[in-house]
């Protein structure tokens, strides 16, 4: 042992260590400018498709897109009426409320399983696992599930098939929201809860599931904001309608595959319309978000 | 059955030194009477408890110390079939109250937890108004009108100590109380269910001097009519609230005296190492 404290200590060199201080604070600066590049170009983005939408989607937007159903192209003859999408309004929130009210409560339930009885079963991590599977699903695949389920042996395309694909697509994140809140609660509060002499189905639904409430309640609300702008499950299920329909047995408009069939026209009126369909749906999600905020901070 | 008789007021809960305020004779009644009892946290881990043996004498204050991991909180969970909630946690002996074996599995769990009630570490109020969170434990065992019900949430808040500080806000959410109220909140809480026992552990270790003060003065006064149990880490807290007190090392009973005795002659040599501060 040669080294000594003071071999040590004397060995110090001043000049490299300025150099690395100046080496550290380059990298330090570096670091901080690709994060602010990054932010710069994703924000240019978003911001660049907030304002194509607005500027587009205002153009057409009117009483008469939110209150008539379609017309067929003008061709540029104003004499002709002008169409809207009220049909498409009307299938949407039909079939995504619908769907939440089937998939919420499966959700819920199946999230508090996981929670407070599977533990760390076998059987809870394989249906976590599916569960993760089924949230990040091409939606597409959820659609042609229940057109062989659903549409093929009923002879045809309906509004409660394009809800219950949509169902499907809620169950995933509201177990994964539901679990996650309630593994946020602590142990304690379970604990207390029984120390009182309260079964446990009484502790989960009487004190757990109001301790999550928010964060469960915000779940719902970006489940249903999600299935709002889905279209690839509804095109195989509900496929679409161009008069108001609210018979679940029958083929059913939405807004998001109105604004795919519209848009796909390749007649600028209609084209128009489907972008006030987009900046319509965008505007509701960005609605139920705020909602789901509001809700979260009141109670935090 | 008269022994909370001893001059309270010359020493009080006092925050200073390890003097030990009670000499007046256990009771030698036992509400609970804990024999040959072992724990295991899971199958083949070693003992977390090892043959207790322990008379936990009615209505007065038993404070179990020791250092982290001795086993103290392990028996508090333990008089309260609090470990039943974990599957693989097991216990194995004997543990005596009117009659019956309570970790028996045919006793009714929450009818034991009706009569033994426990308050943690932490204050854990639930999340709805302070009135809901009194009426909530009185409700899982009784069926009492509105008016006996409101009844009841006074008795247990003014028992608590905590009346005065929230009687005009009962109907506002418990979460806005400060930790020591909290606190005692959870202590009404117990209380409301009227049991006959009540653990604590380490109810105070959350919570600032003055808090600590009132619910050690809180302990004192419940003494008349419960039974009560203390985990602390806290000797000083030993010394001032319990009547006796049994030192627990590696998931052993070293030693169960009367406080005043354990503080200053204790019988075994672990003990004396441990109240001096040599390790722990």
């Amino acid at each position: 042992m040669s080294t000594t404290t003071a071999t040590i200590m004397a060995s110090r060199n001043i000049e490299q260590q300025r150099s690395l201080g100046r080496r550290r604070k380059f990298v330090d600066k570096l670091v901080m400018y690709f994060c602010l590049t990054a932010t710069v170009v994703g924000l240019f983005f978003l911001l660049s498709i907030m304002g194509t939408l607005l500027w587009r989607g205002l153009i057409a937007l009117d009483l008469i897109v939110l209150t008539q159903e379609f017309q067929p192209t003008r061709y540029g003859d104003d004499s002709l009426p002008k169409g809207g999408l009220i049909h498409a309004i009307v299938g949407s929130l039909i079939q995504t409320s619908i769907a939440t009210a089937i998939g919420t409560p499966i959700g819920l339930l199946v999230g508090t399983y996981l929670s407070e009885y599977a533990g760390k079963s076998k059987f809870g991590y394989a249906v976590r696992f599916i569960s993760d599977i089924l949230l990040s699903a091409p939606s597409v695949l959820i659609g042609l599930f229940i057109y062989q389920l659903v549409v093929l042996p009923q002879g045809g395309f309906s509004g409660f098939a394009g809800a219950l694909a949509l169902a499907i697509i809620v169950i995933p994140v509201v177990v994964r929201t539901t679990e996650d809140m309630l593994q946020l609660i602590p142990n304690t509060l379970r604990e207390a809860v029984v120390a009182l002499g309260a079964p446990k189905w009484k502790m989960i639904t009487l004190v757990a599931w109001r301790a999550a409430i928010s964060g469960i309640m915000t779940g719902i609300l970006l489940a249903f904001a999600r299935i709002m702008g889905e279209t690839a499950p509804l095109l195989l299920t509900s496929f679409g309608n161009n008069i108001l329909s609210t018979d679940l047995s029958r083929a059913m408009a939405s807004l998001p595959v109105s604004i795919y069939q519209q848009a796909n026209s390749g007649f600028p009126d209609l084209i128009d319309i489907a972008w006030s369909g987009a900046l319509l749906v965008t505007l509701g999600v960005l609605f139920i978000n705020i909602i789901a905020r509001v809700a979260l901070r009141k109670r935090a | 059955m008269n022994d909370h008789t001893q001059p309270v007021a010359d020493a009080g809960p006092s925050m200073s030194g390890l003097q030990a305020r009670s000499s007046a004779k256990l009771n030698s009644v036992a509400r609970i009477s804990v024999r040959n009892l072992d724990f295991v946290y899971a199958e083949g881990l070693p003992k977390a408890l090892k043959g207790i043996n322990l008379d936990i004498p009615d209505r007065q204050v038993t404070g179990m110390i020791g250092p982290s991991g001795c086993g103290k909180s392990t028996l508090l969970r333990v008089l309260n079939r609090m470990y039943s909630l974990y599957p693989g946690q097991k216990a194995m002996g004997e543990v005596m109250m009117d009659g019956r074996n309570l970790i028996d599995a045919g006793v009714d769990i929450n009818e034991l937890r009706s009569k033994i009630g426990m308050v943690f570490q932490k204050p854990t109020p639930f999340p709805m108004t302070i009135y809901e969170n009194i009426a909530f434990g009185v409700r899982l065992h009784e069926k009492l009108s509105k008016s006996q019900m409101d009844q009841r949430v006074e008795w247990a808040l003014s028992r608590a100590a905590i009346w005065g500080e929230v009687k005009d806000r009962l109907n506002t959410n418990a979460m806005g109380l400060s930790g020591g109220q909290q606190q005692r909140l959870c202590i009404a809480r117990t209380i409301a269910v009227r049991p006959e026992v009540i653990l604590f552990d380490e109810p105070t270790s959350a919570l600032d001097p003055i808090s600590t003060l009132k619910i050690e003065e809180l302990i004192d006064e419940l003494k008349q009519d419960f039974t009560i149990v203390i985990v602390t880490h806290n000797m000083q807290q030993a010394a001032r609230c319990a009547d006796q007190v049994a030192f627990f090392y590696l998931g052993e009973l070293i030693e169960v005296s009367p406080a005043a005795e354990m503080f200053t002659a204790p019988k075994e040599q672990k003990t004396q190492e441990y109240i001096t501060g040599r390790f722990g």
